[in-house]
């Protein structure tokens, strides 16, 4: 039964796929096996029952497959969304970097599936892992550190949320995943709330989202705008409906996000913060937590996953042809990237919700539920935050890469036909969704009554946009991003301002993360001593237990011919290993043994569980 | 589409007329439609009003963003680089 449980789990496929990669690479079967991973977990979704994969281990029933109404509409958006993810990233060569695609997307499908708290968690520690690779796959010595950074707040957002299990579990003696009540909530609940709200990006504990995704590989943002944050709001919404803090936390994400947006320089970043805007619509209607908000989450997540996805491919396409994402270095580009243009202002005014598009009606189901919530207040916040998405989204951005700006030639010309494709599906399912809203609202966990197109809604978005675009073409001048002499100038212009009084390059707003990135110095400085002896210590302790638990895995594997694929994966082993050298420069201590063994640890535990 | 954009900047001041003409037909349009059965609030019955909304939330959030970032968050980038 257990064994045939294995292939009916979608997570299943993308782990299997990711192992044979290495194979496939060889073999020249890379693309064909990154198209078919994804395309049969998207078929295969629609062929799960209600339950399987039950597996008693250690005393605790662990339930790998839960399917109903609110978890198929997750994994019907996370499978499309590899498929366009892998569309898009086909012509990637790093073979390393599409496993860690891979298992990211199957961690975020286990999670989707999980019946209990330890199925999560495991799957959730491999998100974060996996993800992180994406963003150091960059090479690049920001984005080793940003996925430093990225992978410490995750290690410690896991540890909240296993402190949570935990605790529950002496309380309750229970570890099913199920709704929880606000009266009944205990303190082992709300660590694990805020254990889910780190991975939703909830301010203040949301600053490693637009610290790390900027800095992620231009396929690898793509993926990860889609499935951390989305899995965490499919898990709130579960968990947690009806928490009024969490819509209160969520009216202000939005209008955080969306004001961030608009005073940010780099194209990625912008899109970041409004990552942080739109979960916010979700957030906050998963704390409201009637039937119609949890729809219009669900809904939200869905449409918002396409735009989103389709945004950063856009301007992840220009960053790879151009090599620039920051405003003030782009302008101009109709002439280039034409089709680029017209598809990511597709994604522009979707994400805003123009009529006729996905967010339309997605968002508004969040905002009329806010109203008939009688919370005015918070239905006032998120269409404020409405006009500050098609301000930022809709037209600072494809402004300032595309149209006016650096008025400079570039070498640029639209990307290859696999990255228009994975872009044209995601527009295509944009409008589709925009034009069909029940091929969305059939999909919800619940019974749908809510109309999006009548007069008065189409009416109230026409105005809010076409007076937007007024505000934004009187104060065109105030948003036009600061330009900045190039660097043979700048000794010159240094000398010609009065040095301090101008800034000599690109500007960067601080966030929440200056707590750690600034904050922790000064902590550091003074725990300095103190902790270098318990680093000592760690490090002893690791020597003597972690070699020996690394021979005995590497026992109990010798059945495997290692020979043959030594082969195989010998390419990007050399990958692995000389990004391994790059990150050694960068960080003192143990840490990527720390990490290297973690994460064979988790797949040792996770084999253990599953083949037992 | 690279030509369309050329065509239509040559002809920057009849698509500013344009963009005026269609803000006017967007409120004239609020003047059509039948006012909501359940308003949340004031301004759901009061024509025009998303219009004063959108302008007013698009300056506001330029204005108060601005201030924020000028006056206490921009930094150079390599700020933590330092």
């Amino acid at each position: 039964m257990i064994t045939s449980g294995i292939f009916l789990h979608p997570a299943t496929w993308f782990i299997v796929g990711a192992l044979l990669l290495p194979f496939a690479a060889k073999f020249k079967l890379q693309k064909a096996l990154l198209i078919a991973v994804p395309v049969l977990a998207f078929i295969q979704i629609y062929a799960l029952p209600a339950d399987f994969g039950h597996v008693q281990y250690l005393g605790f029933d662990l339930i790998f497959g839960h399917k109903d109404k609110l978890s198929f509409v997750f994994l019907h958006v996370f499978t499309l969304m590899a498929v366009i993810g892998c569309i898009y990233g086909l012509k990637v060569e790093e073979t390393e970097q599409h496993i860690a695609a891979f298992l990211y997307v199957a961690g975020s499908l286990g999670v989707t599936l999980a019946g209990d708290y330890l199925t999560i968690f495991i799957f959730w520690e491999l998100m974060a892992f996996a993800s992180t690779f994406l963003i150091w796959f960059r090479k690049r010595k920001r984005s080793i550190e940003a996925g430093y950074r990225y992978l410490m707040v995750h290690v410690a957002g896991g540890l909240i949320l296993l402190a949570g299990i935990f605790l529950r579990y002496q309380n309750v003696h229970d570890l099913s995943f199920d709704r929880i009540l606000v009266e009944g909530a205990t303190m082992a609940d709300y660590f694990i709330l805020v254990g889910f709200a780190l991975n939703a990006a909830v301010p203040p504990i949301h600053a490693w989202l637009p610290d790390a995704y900027p800095e992620a590989t231009v396929a690898g943002a793509v993926f990860m705008c889609a499935f951390t944050t989305k899995t965490a709001v499919y898990v709130l919404a579960r968990a947690f409906p009806g928490f009024e803090i969490l819509m209160w936390a969520g009216a202000a994400m939005t209008l955080y996000g969306a004001g961030y947006a608009t005073i940010e320089n780099d194209g990625r970043r912008i899109l970041a913060y409004h990552i942080i805007s739109q979960v916010g619509y979700m957030v906050c209607a998963v704390g409201i937590g009637t039937e119609m908000a949890i729809n219009g989450a669900c809904a939200h997540a869905y449409a918002h996953i396409l735009y989103k996805a389709l945004l950063f491919m856009g301007v992840g396409a220009v960053l790879h042809q151009t090599g620039k994402s920051r405003l003030s270095e782009l302008g101009g580009l109709y002439k280039y990237m034409p089709i680029t243009l017209v598809l990511t202002v597709i994604g522009g005014i979707s994400i805003s919700g123009f009529p006729l598009t996905s967010g339309f009606v997605s968002k508004s189901m969040i905002v009329e539920a806010a109203g008939e919530h009688h919370q005015l207040g918070v239905m006032l916040m998120l269409l404020a935050a409405a006009v500050g998405t098609f301000l930022s989204v809709g037209l600072k951005l494809p402004y300032f890469i595309w149209y006016g700006g650096r008025q400079s030639d570039f070498e640029a010309q639209d990307p290859s036909w696999n990255m228009q494709l994975g872009m044209g599906i995601a527009a295509f399912m944009c409008i589709f969704i925009g034009c069909n809203p029940d091929y969305l609202y059939n999909m919800l966990p619940y019974a749908v009554e809510y109309q999006p197109y009548f007069g008065y809604h189409v009416s109230e978005s026409l105005q809010m946009f076409a007076f937007t675009g007024l505000g934004f073409y009187f104060m065109i001048k105030k948003l036009t991003p600061k330009r900045f002499p190039a660097s043979e100038h700048l000794t010159a212009h240094l000398e010609a301002t009065d040095h301090g009084s101008h800034h000599a390059g690109p500007l960067m707003n601080l966030d929440f993360d200056w707590f750690y990135r600034k904050g922790a110095l000064l902590f550091m400085w003074m725990a300095k001593n103190p902790l270098d002896a318990l680093n000592e210590l760690v490090s002893n302790v690791y020597q003597s237990i972690g070699c020996r638990m690394t021979m005995a895995i590497a026992k109990g594997s010798s059945w495997f011919d290692w020979h043959g694929i030594d082969g195989a994966i010998d390419g990007s082993a050399r990958g692995v290993v000389s990004l391994g050298d790059k990150t050694r420069m960068h960080v003192t201590g143990n840490l990527q043994h720390y990490i290297g063994a973690s994460v064979a640890a988790l797949f040792v535990i996770l084999a253990i569980v599953i083949f037992t | 589409m690279g030509k369309i954009i050329e065509f239509m900047y040559r002809r920057k001041a009849l698509f500013r007329w344009i963009f005026f003409g269609m803000l006017g037909a967007v409120v004239l349009y609020d003047f059509t439609v039948p006012r909501p059965h359940h308003p949340h609030f004031a301004g759901d019955s009061f024509y025009g009003f998303w219009s004063i909304w959108g302008l007013v939330i698009c300056l506001a959030m330029i204005i108060f963003w601005k201030w924020l970032a000028h006056g206490f968050l921009e930094r150079d980038e390599d700020y933590y680089d330092n």
